[in-house]
Formats: C-alpha cells, structure tokens, sequence
C-alpha cells in the first residue's frame, strides 16, 4: 500500500498474477510489449487531463457544446480521444438547477477514454452502495453540499452508456482562454463528486 | 451492490497513483490483452460477476480482476488451475518479460483503447417510448445480467429510448431504456429529494 514505506509481503494474489504472466509468455501466447503498453497506455497516456480538454473547449465553444451533448463518442473524437468503455458515451449537463452524479453499483464502470482508470473510492463498496440511496450525504462528507433547491440527478451506468458530467462553468472565468480553463477541471467535477 | 448499508464512509486517498503494486497492473493488463487475444471463456465483466459472493466481497478490486483473469482463461482450457498453482509455488515475483515482441498487438491496444471510435448501440424501435410509464420485474435471474436489485418491483419514467444493444448472452440487438426513478420511490418517505437514471433492458421492464 502506498502509505507505507516498506514494500508490502508477498501476497498470493500477487504470486498467481505472476504464475499466469510467465505461462502466457513462455507458451508464447502473449509478449510482454503488449502488456506494457497496456500499462503506460493508463498510467502515463489516459487520465482526467483529457476530460478537461473536454470541458474546457465545451465551455469556450457552444457549437462544441451542443455536438458533446447530442453524442458525447463522436464529439471527444475530433479532439482525437476514444476507446474502450467509452463506446457510448453521454455528456451530463451540470446547471444552476440540476446537479448529476455517476457510479456504478455492478462493478466500477467508468468512462476511461476520457478520465483513466477509476480512483479506489469510485470502485469502493462504500461509494458504489451509497451513491444511489444518499447522494447528497456523499457528498457533503466529500466536500460538496448541494443546495436545496437544486436536483440531485444520480446516474448508475451499469449497462452499456458511460457518463461523464459537464461541470457548470465558473464564475468570474469569462476573460480565460481554453488553455488556462483545463486546469480548473478535476476528475471530481466530471463524475460529479464536486459542484 | 446499490443501497447497502454498513461499508462506512467513502475513504479517498490524496495523490493516489493509476495502480498501486505491480501486480495490479498486471492483472489489469494481462485481463485486456487475453481478451484482445481470444483467450478468455467470457469478458472481463461478467468473468468479475461470476465470483463467488464471499470471495468478490473479500477481494479489492484488481484481486476480482485476478482472480477472474484465472477462471476465464481456466475456463477457456488457455491454462490449467494445476499448472498455474505449481507455477506460484516457485516463481520469481515480479512482471515477466518477453525476448519475443508483437509490433501489431502493440498497435491494436493503441487502436482499441485510445484512438476515436464510432458511437455503439443501432437504432431499435421498443415497445416503450419516452414519458411511458415502467415497472421494472420482479426476478432473480441466475445468469449474467445487468438489472440491480434495488430497482426490481419500482416504476419510474422512460427519459431515454431509441438505441439498442445485445443483452449478455444475446447477439440480438434489444432497446435499452434510460429510466428516472423518484428517490422516494426506491427508498420510502425518508428519502433525499432527487431522482435516479439508470439503463435498463426492454426484457426487465413491464
């Protein structure tokens, strides 16, 4: 674990993850390029800077705004971004009115072509079991109180759309150009876990 | 999973890193590039659903990827629960590398998981519209689906309609319905305000 300086003992999960790997190679079913290239494809390539870019040009542009909401897939594809779990992808309008919260209470499904791989929390029991019955509990412990009178709309996408929430604009960014908007944008804003 | 109650508060972490031991990269990986090399008996959903109750509740999150990386390559005859357990006895723990390369695998990862690609589901006409209203069925199926139990017995309202999918199991495309349900309605009276959307296929619905 990551809290701890010491690396952490052998685990049997991790000596089966080994087992299989060096069977795969040495039966010569798989090489390991392509497992690496999974791997920096996540950890270096893929993440929540490219959901920014999303949001930052939406909030600059409202032809691009209006093309992202009617089909989220087609829209992040001119700006060069898609892949797996992103197939079907619907953008979720954040307003004065409503606010929406995505999570996935049959796995973690999560839109990675556009936010990486899940955070732990997103894929935690506690997140996934209560998201759906008191959203607004979640995320007052997370930081974020939801006014009163604005909707919370929660989104369980555990069938084949993925979800990822336009965050609504901030005020006072009028004069910024899309460049400097991108860093405004969090993974939170864009599951909805921040306002 | 959906309203259960006592798994406490939602711990997050500061700076969390995409993978926190070696292994869970591995397992992340090594789940992708099988199924990318037809290697597996079933994806790697229904391959983590399959689990038994007590192992997926024990287990984080990449030792279900893990773990069901082992049953759907078993399950495909790829490797055999004997040789992989005589295999973990002994081996040297850490990734393995290849001398052999795969130059065009390299580029399908690339082409599947971070390239643009053409929006999913066909256009199917259902027997429901949006604005109808649905009940979702009573069941208690015992193969691989997609209907959470918390929704089971509820009615809500039709918000998305018009595209299809094949359900698990199926190579039928069939209408998915995007449907709002009250909080109320899925919790009782003491429910937050506020409304829930969730997909559903045409068959849990009535």
């Amino acid at each position: 674990m990551s809290e701890h300086h010491h690396p952490s003992p052998v685990s049997p999960v991790e000596r089966r993850v080994a087992a299989i790997e060096a069977l795969l190679v040495e039966k010569g079913l798989i090489t390991s390029d392509v497992v690496d290239a999974v791997i920096e494809t996540y950890e270096h390539d893929v993440g929540p800077l490219r959901g920014a870019r999303v949001v930052a040009r939406a909030w600059v542009d409202g032809d691009y705004r209006a093309r992202l909401l009617a089909d989220g897939t087609r829209a992040v594809g001119e700006l060069g971004l898609g892949g797996a779990e992103g197939e079907h992808l619907v953008v979720l309008e954040n307003s004065p009115e409503v606010h929406n919260v995505v999570v996935c209470t049959l796995c973690s499904c999560y839109p990675w072509p556009v936010l990486g791989l899940p955070p732990r929390w997103y894929k935690s029991f506690a997140y996934r079991s209560r998201a759906v019955r008191e959203p607004r509990a979640v995320l007052a412990e997370m930081g974020t109180t939801v006014p009163d009178d604005v909707e919370v709309r929660v989104w369980d996408s555990s069938a084949e759309v993925r979800y990822m929430v336009l965050p609504l604009r901030p005020a006072g960014t009028e004069g910024l150009a899309e460049d400097e908007l991108v860093p405004l944008v969090t993974r939170d804003h864009m599951i909805g876990t921040a306002r | 999973m959906g309203g259960m109650h006592g798994f406490g508060p939602v711990e997050r972490e500061a700076d969390e890193p995409v993978f926190h031991e070696w292994w869970e990269a591995h397992a992340a990986a090594l789940s992708l590039v099988t199924s990318f090399a037809g290697l597996r008996a079933s994806g790697i959903r229904q391959a983590i659903e399959s689990l038994d109750p007590a192992t997926y509740l024990a287990s984080s999150y990449y030792e279900r990827w893990a773990r069901s990386l082992e049953d759907a390559l078993v399950g495909a005859g790829t490797l055999t629960a004997a040789e992989i357990d005589d295999r973990a006895a002994t081996v040297a723990v850490g990734p393995t590398a290849s001398e052999d390369t795969n130059p065009g695998m390299v580029g399908l990862v690339h082409a599947v998981l971070d390239s643009p690609c053409a929006t999913s589901g066909v256009p199917v006409d259902g027997r429901f519209a949006v604005g109808d209203r649905v009940t979702v069925r009573r069941m208690a199926p015992a193969a691989h689906h997609r209907c959470p139990r918390y929704v089971r017995g509820v009615t809500g309202v039709v918000a998305r309609a018009g595209t299809g999918w094949p359900h698990p199991g199926s190579d039928e495309p069939e209408a998915v319905y995007t449907v709002r349900f009250a909080m109320r309605d899925l919790w009782g009276h003491d429910a937050e305000a506020g409304h829930l959307y969730l997909d559903l296929w045409e068959r849990y619905l009535t």
